[in-house]
């Protein structure tokens, strides 16, 4: 579905990729909290009907994360504080093979795992884009 | 009846697969290591789509007007 920011430049759209949803979503169990969060705000963000409070990522981030280039959409979508959204989506701006600009999904995640050994949705971003985690 | 274990000689950035699914692993940030669903890499996706990362203009075009927060 189109991002459609305001000031009038063309419409970018946002991309769930089939791969990163399973690797990212498709990880937690068939009726886990965070899968069920996840698949309910792609489908308001696929609707089209909702403002979506995006936030950017930082190139540099705490824990060694960079993510350059990535904006992020807590989930839930109308939620702000950690107990309430404790889930996160980033996605990466990309350009198409056709010149046109798209929001994709790189990563899903808790944004402050209870556990240490738990890897934050930022860390798994990094990992994706760099490789690596930090 | 006793279960066999099979035993991995395994380390960190290697993959296995089970059950046809990939597990790369990863350290357990204990001084130990474990696996975890495998994570394809963007560049790996970008070529395979023929896709790559928008330019930092581009970025900063649409997300002059977007905040930061505390996180990452």
């Amino acid at each position: 579905m189109p991002e459609i920011p305001a000031g009038g430049p063309p419409p970018v759209s946002i991309e769930f990729g089939s791969l990163e949803w399973e690797e990212e979503v498709e990880r937690y169990g068939a009726h886990s909290a965070a899968r069920a969060q996840a698949q309910s705000a792609r489908k308001t963000i696929e609707a089209g009907t909702a403002k979506l409070d995006w936030k950017r990522c930082k190139a540099d981030g705490p824990g060694g994360t960079r993510l350059p280039g990535c904006r992020k959409l807590y989930v839930p979508l109308d939620k702000q504080g950690a107990s309430e959204a404790p889930y996160g989506f980033v996605f990466q701006l990309i350009q198409k093979p056709d010149s046109s600009l798209a929001w994709n999904l790189i990563a899903f995640g808790e944004r402050h795992p209870a556990d240490g050994r738990t890897r934050n949705v930022y860390e798994r971003a990094h990992k994706r884009l760099h490789g690596r985690y930090p | 009846m006793a279960t066999a274990v099979k035993r991995l000689d395994l380390t960190i950035g290697e993959f296995v697969e089970i059950a046809g699914r990939r597990y790369e692993v990863v350290s357990d940030r204990e001084g130990g290591v474990t696996i975890e669903p495998a994570i394809t890499s963007a560049a790996e996706l970008h070529a395979l789509r023929g896709t790559k990362p928008a330019n930092a203009e581009d970025f900063e075009r649409l997300s002059v007007d977007v905040p930061f927060d505390d996180e990452g």
